[in-house]
């Protein structure tokens, strides 16, 4: 018999095609800690994903397990909630945590309240491409920092909310703090209540709602999108402005001060 | 009756008499069976193989190896109690293989000529003349007396005093106890020359029930055993060898050894030429890119496998077919009951993997049957188109060249390691 001829005895005639061995995936691991240990310094979402299991109540179970020691951890920890997120029918419940649905792509995650967390959680859905992300408390800082695409929903934010944002949305249901949508290019985000200083700052295009007042320096040297606010906006608005439009009900002293370009419109009624 | 009915009339019989009533461990097709019993009478149905009973006290290892070597043999229980020999530091090689005869010392060599006999010289021990041998609680002979084993299955003889003994076919049986505080460890070249380790576990609660309703003694109940002729003890390895192996079971056991044996970084990609504690569990993986894939047994466990693994994997897949009457069967079901029982004793998992759940340091058996599986499903499931690739190279279909290329693509180490280096020799 030809070697062709045993496999294909072997075989049955019935090859699998394209198959490989997969690289890393479903290793088992004791525990959160555990997990960490086995990745490098600074661990991509990709290495995160190859070393874990295929079980998704076993993730469920490390990321409920889960207290983060450093950034890095908590970057982990965030990797794995959008990771379930992505594979489970149901929208994932889980405790608030910094860097949450950290560059998930589908899926939707609501962050509840943690027992006994008194610091509101930063760098919720960093980089995200896709999905949903619902919080029941108030955001850190870096709110959806970075995101391409998907949405937040939070009832408030603290600083750099939607920071070089370049798609997807974001809604703050109440107020926000400084540097909303700082360098924005392409995001679209609305604000329910007051906005800080420095609205819009270097935006480059895509949405800037905000229904109440704003600081000082609105959309400062943005080059490009819209920004348009229900109440009134701080002095210096459209300072060293390119392009863009800002529109507000009324604007503190020194508006568009060595603006270039762009156009800054007072609005008159809603 | 057939030599299998009789040995089906045996399994019937030990546990009717309460003989033994080990639960059903094997399960194959949808027939149940005890390991500990079903290995032991494989390996009365192959010759100079050794079959190793091992577990804790009372767990009825020697017994049940005396009470089949009545029946396979046809003699009484209390003869083939004293074939056995048992392990401890004081045996020695003459207690065990035979002695120089004293008598030939008060004979001189006209009184021997003129009676025209010839001149004795060594008395060969009932153990060493027999064909079913027990080696009790192995791992309590020290280190240097366990050579003498290793010698013996070795070269099929015994030599003393400079006269040969020829063993000719045999039944090898041995059982050890765990790690007590007088037991020896096993070498490993021993270990490697045990073709099957069964564990040899207590009565479970019916089991427990069955046994205390046994009113008279083992040698009593031996009695009522039945019996294989000379002839049919004797025809078993030939009925064994007639029981074909499919192509899938042979690729399976062969590609089953690579993925325990191939290491990229072993010298020839040869495990088993790793020494002074070189070794996966001991760093050799670090930074490999195979290191920590659970789909990739070779860093999982610190040892290669032998020929004589393969070996040991067709004989007693073949054995056990023939008693579970699958001649006719594939036998890739019963490679994977079998395959663990083969392997577990020679090979050392990672420890890191092994003290973890769900083996806890302690589930050695479970944590090669698992590789095992995983090797075997992805010999049937993913390397078809591989193989084939390699076949096809190999009988000149496609060129080597080509081949290289395809398998080029395959991140298994069959392919980079087996199949592309004989590729390339033939460019």
């Amino acid at each position: 018999m030809t070697l062709k001829g045993f496999m294909s005895d072997a075989y049955g005639g019935k090859v699998r095609k394209k198959k490989r061995i997969e690289k890393k995936t479903g290793e088992f691991v004791l525990g959160f800690e555990d997990f960490v240990q086995r990745l490098g310094e600074k661990p991509s979402r990709d290495e995160v994903e190859e070393l874990v299991s295929s079980d998704d109540d076993a993730i469920f179970g490390l990321i409920e397990s889960a207290s983060p020691l450093n950034p890095r951890e908590e970057k982990i920890r965030g990797y794995l909630s959008g990771i379930v997120a992505e594979r489970s029918s149901k929208p994932l419940n889980l405790a608030a945590g910094n860097f949450a649905g950290a560059e998930m792509n589908s899926g939707v995650i609501v962050l509840k309240a943690r027992a006994g967390g008194k610091t509101p959680p930063d760098h919720v859905g960093e980089k995200m491409r896709g999905g949903r992300i619902v919080l029941e408390v108030g955001a850190g800082h870096y709110l959806g920092q970075e995101m391409e695409g998907g949405g937040i929903v939070a009832p408030s934010c603290k600083d750099y909310a939607f920071r070089n944002m370049k798609g997807g949305w974001g809604v703050v249901k109440g107020d926000s703090g400084n540097y909303v949508g700082v360098g924005n290019s392409g995001g679209n985000i609305l604000v329910k209540g007051r906005s800080g200083l420095r609205c819009g700052w270097l935006m480059h295009s895509g949405k800037i709602r905000v229904n109440g007042n704003v600081g000082e320096y609105l959309g400062l040297m943005m080059n490009g999108g819209k920004i348009s606010i229900g109440g009134t906006a701080g002095s210096k608005a459209g300072w060293r402005m390119k392009d863009g439009k800002i529109v507000a009900r009324g604007y503190g002293p020194e508006v568009g001060v060595e603006k270039v370009g762009g156009k800054i419109f007072r609005r008159t009624s809603d | 009756m057939s030599a299998l009915d009789k040995i089906d009339e045996l399994v019937w019989a030990l546990e009717e008499l309460r003989l033994h009533v080990g639960q059903n461990d094997l399960q194959i097709g949808d027939r149940g069976a005890n390991s500990q019993l079903y290995f032991t009478i494989a390996n009365a149905c192959v010759r100079n193989r050794v079959a190793l009973l091992y577990g804790g006290m009372g767990a009825n290892k020697t017994t049940l190896v005396n009470l089949l070597g009545c029946a396979f043999t046809g003699q009484d229980f209390d003869h083939v109690e004293n074939l056995m020999v048992t392990g401890h530091p004081e045996q020695t090689e003459e207690k065990i293989v035979g002695f120089i005869d004293p008598r030939q010392w008060s004979c001189t060599s006209a009184s021997l000529a003129s009676s025209g006999n010839e001149p004795i010289e060594v008395l060969w021990t009932p153990w060493a003349r027999s064909q079913w041998k027990v080696i009790n609680e192995i791992n309590r002979f020290p280190s240097g007396k366990q050579n003498l084993f290793l010698e013996l299955l070795q070269k099929r003889k015994v030599s003393y005093a400079g006269k040969t003994l020829e063993l000719g076919d045999t039944c090898y049986f041995a059982t050890m106890n765990p790690d007590f505080s007088s037991t020896y460890p096993l070498d490993e070249a021993l270990l490697d020359r045990i073709s099957v380790s069964v564990p040899a576990t207590q009565p479970d609660f019916l089991a427990s029930l069955a046994l205390a309703k046994r009113e008279r003694d083992v040698w009593e109940l031996a009695d009522l055993l039945p019996r294989l002729s000379k002839d049919e003890f004797e025809s078993l390895p030939d009925l064994v060898n007639q029981v074909p192996l499919d192509s899938q079971t042979e690729l399976a056991i062969i590609t089953l050894l690579r993925d325990f044996t191939l290491c990229e970084r072993a010298p020839s990609y040869d495990k088993t030429q790793l020494s002074g504690g070189v070794k996966p569990s001991r760093g050799l993986c670090a930074e490999c890119h195979y290191f920590n894939n659970p789909e990739v047994c070779c860093w999982q466990v610190d040892e290669g496998l032998s020929d004589r693994a393969r070996q040991d994997l067709r004989l007693y897949t073949k054995a056990m077919a023939y008693l579970f009457r699958l001649s006719d069967e594939p036998k890739i079901e019963v490679l994977r009951v079998v395959a663990p029982y083969i392997l577990w004793h020679r090979v050392t998992p990672n420890p890191a993997l092994l003290e973890r759940p769900p083996y806890y340091g302690a589930k050695r058996l479970e944590y090669v049957r698992d590789l095992v599986e995983k090797s075997i499903n992805r010999t049937l499931n993913e390397r078809g188109e591989m193989n084939v690739t390699f076949a096809r190279a190999i009988d000149g279909e496609i060129s080597p060249k080509e081949a290289i290329e395809e398998l080029s693509r395959y991140d298994d180490p069959i392919a980079r390691l087996d199949y592309i280096r004989a590729l390339e020799r033939m460019l």
